[in-house]
C-alpha cells in the first residue's frame, strides 16, 4: 500500500498540493479527479519522486518512500506520464527495452516484450520505426506498454485516454480493469472522470491542491455536488 | 599518383582523429545541448599524460594508449562532476554550460603554459620501421595505425550507443533528459557515462595528436577541426560527424599537396562557410535544434 500523509508541494510561490492525504491499497484502482491545474499530475509526480515534498511523507508498506525517481521504479512503482513522453528518435522496440531498463535478464525482457505485443499487436508491426512516427493513439499504447515492461506492482496512470478516439478510450479502460484483475494496483488520473470513477474502487476529488471529497468510486460518481462542480465541466 | 595516394592516406588518418573529436564533442552536445569546449582540456591533459607514461613508465604503445583512453574518460567524468553537474541540478541556462566549458578549456591551457610551457614534449619512437612497402607504395605505419585505431574506437562506440541498454538510454536522453528516470534510469549516471565515453575519445585524440606532432599547451585547440566536422556533419548526427571528419582531413591533405600549406586553410575555411550557407543542417541533413 502507498500512503500519502499530509503532503504539500510548492513550485516557487505556488502551492500545488496542500496537505493531501491519499491511500492506495494493494490490488485496488484508486482515481483522482479534478479540474485542470488541480494538482493531479503533481500528486503522481510526487509519488514518482519527480517533485519534492515541502511537507508530509509518502510511505510504501509503512516505510518511507523518499527516493530519487529511478529508485522508485525499482520499488515496482511505475508512472505512465501525461502526454505519453515517447522517445521520438529511438525505435518502438528500443522504447520498450528502455521500459525494462531495471531488468538485467535478457530472456525476461524478451518475454515481457512478447507479452505487451499480445496486448498491443500494432506495436509489433511498428517495432522498428522511430517512436515519433507513431500516431497519437499508438504512442499512448506504447507508453502503457513501456510502463508494463518492468513488471510493475503499482501503475500510476496520468490521463491515459487523453486525445484518443472513443472506441480506443473504451479499450484502454478495459485494459486497465484487466491489468488490475491480474493483480496490478492502479492510481488513475483521468479527464474522463465519469469513466474513471466507474472502474475505481475509491476516488479522491482534488480542487486547487486540496482534497475536497473522497469515497468509493460509485459514490463520488453519483454525488450531485461533486458532479456539478467537478465532473460536469469535463463530461464530453 | 603515388604521392596523391600517400597524401590521401595521411589525410584520412588525420581525418580519423577529426572524427574522434567530432564524436566526442557531438555526444555531449546530443545529451546536454551545449557546445563542450572543455573537450579540448581532456585532449590536452591526456596528451601530456600519454607523453609522461610512455616516456617514463612503459614505452609500450598499446598499453599507454589504453591507459590514456581510460584516463581521458575519467577526466571527462571529473570535469562533468566539478563544473557541469552542479549547474545542471540547478537548471542553469545553457549559456552557463558553454561559459563553464570555455573557462575550463582556457584554465587548463594556461596551467600547462605556466608549468610545462617552455618545452615541447616528443613521444618516444614506438616503431623501429616507420614505413611499410606495398609493392610500389610506401605507406607510413603511424598513419595506418592511427586510422585503424580511430576506426576501431568509433566502431566500439557505435556498438555501445546502438546496441546496449546504456546506449539506448543515452539516445533517449538526447531527446528528453527527464523522462528516462521514469523507466528506472539514473540520469546522473547516464550523463557520467556520456562524459566517460566522450573522455575516452578525447584521451585517444590527445594521445594520437601528441604522438604525431609533439605536446604543447595549445594542443587542445586542435579540436576546433573536430568541432567544425561535427557541424558540417550535421550536429546531432554522430555518423555525419565521422564522415565530415574524414572528408575534412582528406581534403586538407590533398589541397596541401596541390596548392600548399598556406593557401589550404583559406580555401578550406571559406568552403566550409559557403557549404553551411547553402546547407545549414550539415551533410547528414538532420534538423538541428538551436542551443548554446
Ligand atoms: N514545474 C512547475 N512550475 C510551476 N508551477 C507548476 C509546475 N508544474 C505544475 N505547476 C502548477 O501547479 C498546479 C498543479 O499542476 P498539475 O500539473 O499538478 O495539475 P493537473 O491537475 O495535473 O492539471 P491538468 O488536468 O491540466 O493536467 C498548476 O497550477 C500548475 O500551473
Ligand atoms: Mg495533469
Amino acid at each position: 500500500m502507498i500512503e500519502l500523509i499530509g503532503c504539500t508541494v510548492r513550485y516557487g510561490g505556488i502551492t500545488a498540493l496542500d496537505n493531501v492525504s491519499i491511500k492506495i491499497p494493494d490490488g485496488k484502482i484508486v482515481s483522482i479527479v479534478g479540474a485542470n491545474g488541480a494538482g493531479k499530475t503533481t500528486t503522481i509526480n510526487v509519488i514518482s519522486g519527480m517533485v519534492k515534498l515541502a511537507k508530509g511523507s509518502i510511505l510504501m508498506d509503512g516505510e518511507s518512500l523518499t527516493l530519487p525517481p529511478h529508485r522508485i521504479v525499482k520499488k515496482g512503482i511505475v508512472q505512465i506520464p501525461e502526454g505519453r513522453k515517447i522517445f521520438p528518435t529511438i525505435t518502438v522496440a528500443e522504447n520498450l527495452i528502455l521500459g525494462a531498463f531495471i531488468i538485467k535478464d535478457r530472456e525476461r525482457i524478451k518475454a515481457n516484450m512478447e507479452r505487451v505485443f499480445k496486448l498491443f499487436p500494432i506495436l509489433k508491426e511498428r517495432m522498428n520505426q522511430p517512436g515519433g512516427t507513431l500516431s497519437g493513439g499508438e504512442q499512448q499504447m506504447l507508453a502503457i506498454a513501456r510502463g508494463l515492461m518492468s513488471d510493475p506492482k503499482i501503475l500510476l496512470l496520468d490521463e491515459p485516454s487523453l486525445g484518443l478516439a472513443p472506441n480506443l478510450v473504451l479499450e484502454i479502460f478495459d485494459m486497465i480493469k484487466q491489468l488490475n484483475r491480474e493483480g496490478l494496483t492502479i492510481l488513475l488520473v483521468e479527464q474522463n472522470a465519469q469513466k474513471a470513477l466507474n472502474i475505481s474502487d475509491y476516488a479522491y476529488v482534488l480542487e486547487t491542491g486540496r482534497i475536497v471529497s473522497h469515497g468509493e468510486g460509485s459514490k463520488i460518481a453519483g454525488d450531485p455536488v461533486v458532479k456539478k462542480a467537478y465532473l460536469g465541466i469535463k463530461e464530453v | 599518383m603515388h604521392i596523391i595516394f600517400q597524401q590521401l592516406l595521411n589525410g584520412l588518418s588525420l581525418g580519423g582523429v577529426y572524427a574522434l573529436e567530432a564524436v566526442g564533442f557531438g555526444l555531449i552536445f546530443n545529451v546536454l545541448k551545449f557546445s563542450n569546449f572543455s573537450h579540448s582540456a581532456i585532449v590536452a591533459i591526456s596528451a601530456y599524460f600519454g607523453f609522461f607514461i610512455s616516456r617514463y613508465l612503459f614505452p609500450n604503445f598499446a598499453v599507454t594508449l589504453l591507459m590514456t583512453a581510460i584516463f581521458g574518460g575519467l577526466i571527462g567524468v571529473v570535469i562533468e562532476k566539478l563544473i557541469f553537474r552542479p549547474i545542471r541540478l540547478k537548471n542553469a541556462p545553457l549559456t552557463l554550460f558553454l561559459v563553464n566549458s570555455i573557462t575550463a578549456a582556457m584554465l587548463v591551457q594556461q596551467v600547462f603554459a605556466a608549468t610545462l610551457g617552455s618545452d615541447y614534449y616528443t613521444y618516444p619512437e614506438f616503431m623501429k620501421e616507420t614505413a611499410w612497402r606495398l609493392g610500389a607504395f610506401t605507406v607510413s605505419k603511424t598513419y595506418v595505425i592511427m586510422l585503424t585505431i580511430s576506426a576501431l574506437v568509433l566502431l566500439f562506440l557505435s556498438y555501445i550507443i546502438r546496441k546496449t541498454k546504456i546506449g539506448i538510454a543515452i539516445r533517449a536522453a538526447s531527446s528528453d533528459i527527464r523522462t528516462p528516470s521514469l523507466m528506472g534510469v539514473n540520469v546522473d549516471f547516464i550523463v557520467s557515462v556520456a562524459f566517460f565515453l566522450a573522455g575516452i575519445l578525447g584521451g585517444i585524440t590527445g594521445y594520437l595528436l601528441g604522438m604525431t606532432y609533439s605536446v604543447d599547451p595549445f594542443i587542445g585547440s586542435m579540436i576546433l577541426k573536430g568541432i567544425i566536422a561535427a557541424i558540417i556533419g550535421g550536429i546531432g548526427s554522430l555518423g555525419g560527424g565521422v564522415i565530415a571528419g574524414l572528408l575534412l582531413g582528406a581534403t586538407e591533405s590533398l589541397l596541401i599537396s596541390q596548392i600548399g600549406a598556406s593557401l589550404t586553410p583559406i580555401v578550406v575555411y571559406s568552403s566550409i562557410i559557403i557549404l553551411l550557407l547553402i546547407r545549414p543542417e550539415g551533410i547528414s541533413g538532420k534538423r538541428f535544434i538551436v542551443k548554446a
